[in-house]
């Protein structure tokens, strides 16, 4: 013990680079010398016992080569052993670790402790620590150490009065782990550090499902008690710790057992009743949930991906272009990809009606319900296929859209990607035609300043059509600049969007259309992004930029005639991100539009993302 | 199309008996190049702006002390008096070979002698702009080449009826020995309409393999 620093050197320590191995054998020799530091192997009784949960068991230590392979495998030795033992068990709030001991077993390293306050014992912890395969990565990925590395909250217990302490040590290891290079904590949370304390601190469901179950118990239970919530503002809740914060001005019972657990009804066990804020008393008194809290990634920003299952039930006709799989490969793209560790994903809602009647009148929207309602084939052209779902999926392609904003209003997400269907650049306020119908965009960009104030708007199209329907909605406004770079009009749908084309009224000039020919290549369409569209958002200097990102200007798309390659994407989105980090602190909401050709949508999306994270 | 659909009705005249400088004034004030000249409500003459010019190149009239007369310089002294009139009832065609023969910028449109209104060479562009729906919103141009043989622009039009597709506008004009289709259709897919065409047979160049 003596030889060990009492207090943690962390302020002054970094992980930037890995030690020498002598460093790492050092550590090691440390540990062993103090007895600390054991095997662990997979106890096969406790697991028939308990199911799914992994019970280690300690055992005898692997061999030297061993312990430093997988110590270098999962902490690429960027810590030695002795200063990882050391950073784990800081002293907070006069509580310590002691019978601390580390456990390196095959695939994952254990810590497990037993915290006291002076001599009394006041409860336990075990953290595993492992990394699982970015599937599709490749082995080249793996070797370099390329993995989504894990903290698993195995099991924590803690007397009820020390709860303050979770917080402080949580908000420490965050930073600690971070440092290190982990990317997510997970646990279960079940145990006696409440299901709302994790989900207060940020933890969310790792299942989608088993949060959309959380939100329906939710909303019954507003129902059964007739709690004056609207529906819409449940509707809206996207992750557990929304629900940690709902309504706190609304006071509920919630009942106690003597083991400290609670329900929402009183019962024979639980009786102690104590009144809460609606989303805590729900939480507590919630089945056990598993969940997962992001971080670090290691973009430069936090990237924000919406997206819903429900947007493959739009299902136009066989043989249609603007089909279910062009979400489904891309989606299926982002979760074999080291996306899907980084990205933030987010759900979208059904929006309000009011949100909707700013850009499309009402009776256009009962005309388009009943259009769908009634079981037609189409809607308004014969473009726009519809089936039995399209214009539920329509509304919430626009509440996509509507969450984008809120993510990246809120601070959640510094930009994102709305992956929505159908599309809408197309939709003018009373129209549907090409494949789209509602203005998605033009909905994100209404509500973003009807709900939070947002002034100047900068909304560049570069899908390969004109954007004519968000033309005809900010024609007359001044305050949102409509931007479109598209195929010229006598070769290409809609038949609109010539240069001459600069807005009506006192919008005239904050629409700019840049129609290119036939057979434009990334050179001559990305000079002249440069020459028009950048000095155009230098003199604009927008609050929140937009993106109508179809992705059918790429040369093997079938549906125009451009000849771009995913360069012309990355280039864009570089620069707009360079932009908005300039004027509007670096918020821009990108929205799908086109993009008909399966995997030039799939590799141009991901180029997209990668490059709203910040990665070259 | 006639010529009193597309015509400007009631249009801005002067009289014989007005200043030339009026004349150039009321051709700046409204951004038109053509004045038809009224006497008693009937047609005396029209006055252009480059009559207007050309007067200004001539040897400016002198009074009897040697100044410069300009500005007393009548209408009716400069105007073109033999003037070529359309008939409300003539065709858009018969306007549009006579402007473009005569090299005319536009003709006054007479009912007798009686001023009814002007047509120009901007009314007929307008007029083909509308027939072809060049401007408007939904509509792409497709050009197909054709035989001369009119059952295959029946089965053209079939093929796009088969496939529901809007047709906006159809010219049909010869080139070579066959006949070039322009269509406008209505629709975002226009790759599919192409691909079909040319599986069931037709001719579809490529973008701008054909007449520029």
């Amino acid at each position: 013990m003596a030889q060990r620093k009492e207090n943690p050197l962390f302020g002054k320590m970094t992980f930037a680079h890995p030690l020498p191995q002598q460093k790492i054998e050092e550590g090691f020799a440390i540990l062993i010398g103090e007895n600390r530091l054991f095997g662990a192997e997979l106890n096969p009784d406790i697991i028939k016992k308990e199911g799914e949960k992994r019970k280690f068991l300690v055992s005898r230590l692997p061999s030297r080569k061993k312990l430093i392979s997988r110590w270098s495998r999962l902490f690429r030795d960027l810590v030695s052993p002795a200063d990882f033992f050391e950073l784990v068990s800081p002293k907070f709030q006069e509580l310590e670790h002691r019978e601390n001991i580390l456990l390196v077993g095959k695939d994952r390293v254990i810590y497990d402790t037993q915290i006291f306050h002076g001599s009394e014992p006041v409860g336990e912890m075990t953290l595993f620590f492992h990394s699982v395969m970015n599937r599709n990565l490749g082995l080249l990925a793996y070797l370099r150490g390329e993995r989504l590395r894990i903290v698993y909250i195995d099991h924590i217990r803690l007397l009820e009065q020390t709860s303050g302490y979770a917080s402080a040590l949580f908000r420490y290891y965050e930073k600690l782990f971070h440092d290190i290079g982990f990317h997510q904590f997970r646990l279960s949370a079940s145990l006696s550090v409440g299901k709302y304390y994790w989900a207060k601190e940020g933890f969310d469901c790792s299942d989608r499902d088993a949060f959309r179950r959380m939100k329906e118990g939710l909303r019954e239970f507003v129902k059964e008690r007739g709690l004056p919530v609207e529906e819409i503002d449940i509707n809206r809740l996207q992750r557990a710790c929304d629900i940690a914060s709902f309504r706190r001005d609304l006071k509920v019972p919630a009942y106690r057992n003597p083991e400290g657990y609670y329900a929402l009804d009183e019962d024979e066990e639980h009786r102690d009743r104590q009144m809460f804020p609606l989303g805590k008393a729900f939480l507590l008194s919630s089945k056990p949930w598993d969940g997962y809290k992001i971080i670090y990634t290691n973009t430069p920003k936090k990237t924000g991906l919406i997206y819903s299952p429900e947007y493959l039930n739009h299902r136009p006709r066989t043989g249609h272009p603007e089909n279910r799989r062009r979400l489904s490969k891309l989606l299926e793209a982002i979760r074999k990809d080291d996306l899907q560790g980084s990205l933030v994903f987010l759900e979208p809602y059904l929006p309000e009606m009011r949100f909707l009647e700013m850009v499309h009148p009402a009776g256009y929207l009962d005309a388009f319900r009943n259009g769908v309602r009634s079981g037609g084939k189409t809607f308004a052209t014969v473009d726009c296929s519809i089936s039995e779902a399209s214009y539920d999926v329509a509304l919430l392609a626009a509440g996509g859209v509507m969450a984008g904003v809120d993510a990246v209003l809120n601070g959640r997400v510094e930009n994102i990607f709305c992956a929505v269907r159908p599309p809408g650049h197309h939709a003018g306020r009373e129209s549907a035609m090409g494949f789209c119908f509602l203005n998605n965009v033009a909905v994100g960009a209404l509500y973003a300043r009807g709900v939070y104030g947002v002034q100047k708007i900068f909304i560049l199209d570069w899908d390969v059509h004109h954007g004519n329907g968000t033309q005809e909605i900010f024609e007359e406004d001044p305050l949102t600049f409509f931007c479109s770079i598209h195929e010229h009009p006598t070769f290409c749908f809609p038949g609109t969007g010539r240069r001459m084309e600069r807005g009506k009224g006192e919008g005239y000039g904050t629409t700019l259309n840049l129609p290119v020919k036939p057979h434009t290549a990334d050179r001559e369409f990305l000079d002249l992004f440069e020459r028009e569209i950048i000095p155009e958002i230098e003199t604009f200097r927008p609050d929140l930029i937009m993106v109508s990102a179809g992705f059918d200007a790429h040369r093997d798309d079938p549906i125009a005639d451009l000849e771009l390659t995913e360069r012309s994407f990355v280039h864009m989105t570089q620069r707009i991100g360079e932009m908005a980090d300039r004027y509007c602190q670096g918020r821009i909401v990108s929205v799908l539009e086109g993009g008909y050709n399966g995997s030039s949508l799939t590799s141009s999306a991901i180029a997209h993302l990668k490059t709203l994270q910040g990665r070259s | 199309m006639y010529v009193g659909r597309r015509m400007t009705a009631n249009p801005i005249t002067v009289s014989p008996e007005d200043t030339v400088v009026r004349a150039g004034h009321l051709l700046k004030k409204h951004r038109i190049h053509h004045l038809p000249v009224v006497q008693r409500e009937e047609l005396a003459g029209i006055v252009t702006d480059t009559d207007i010019r050309n007067t200004t190149l001539e040897e400016p009239p002198v009074d009897s002390r040697g100044e410069v007369l300009v500005q007393a310089r009548k209408v009716g002294e400069i105007m073109t008096r033999d003037v070529v009139t359309m008939n409300p009832w003539d065709t858009i065609e018969d306007a549009l070979l006579i402007l473009h023969g005569r090299r005319f910028g536009a003709l006054p449109v007479v009912e007798g002698r009686k001023l009814v209104g002007i047509i120009t060479k901007a009314d007929i562009l307008a007029a083909f702009i509308d027939t072809l729906r060049i401007e408007g919103v939904g509509g792409v141009r497709i050009e197909v080449i054709l035989p001369r043989d009119p059952s295959f622009l029946l089965r053209l039009i079939q093929t796009l009826g088969d496939m529901k597709i809007e047709i906006r506008s159809l010219v049909l004009s010869p080139f070579r020995d066959e006949f070039a289709a322009f269509l406008r259709i209505g629709t975002i897919n226009v790759a599919n309409v192409k691909t079909r065409l040319r599986e069931a047979g037709f001719k579809v160049p490529e973008l701008a393999d054909f007449l520029g």
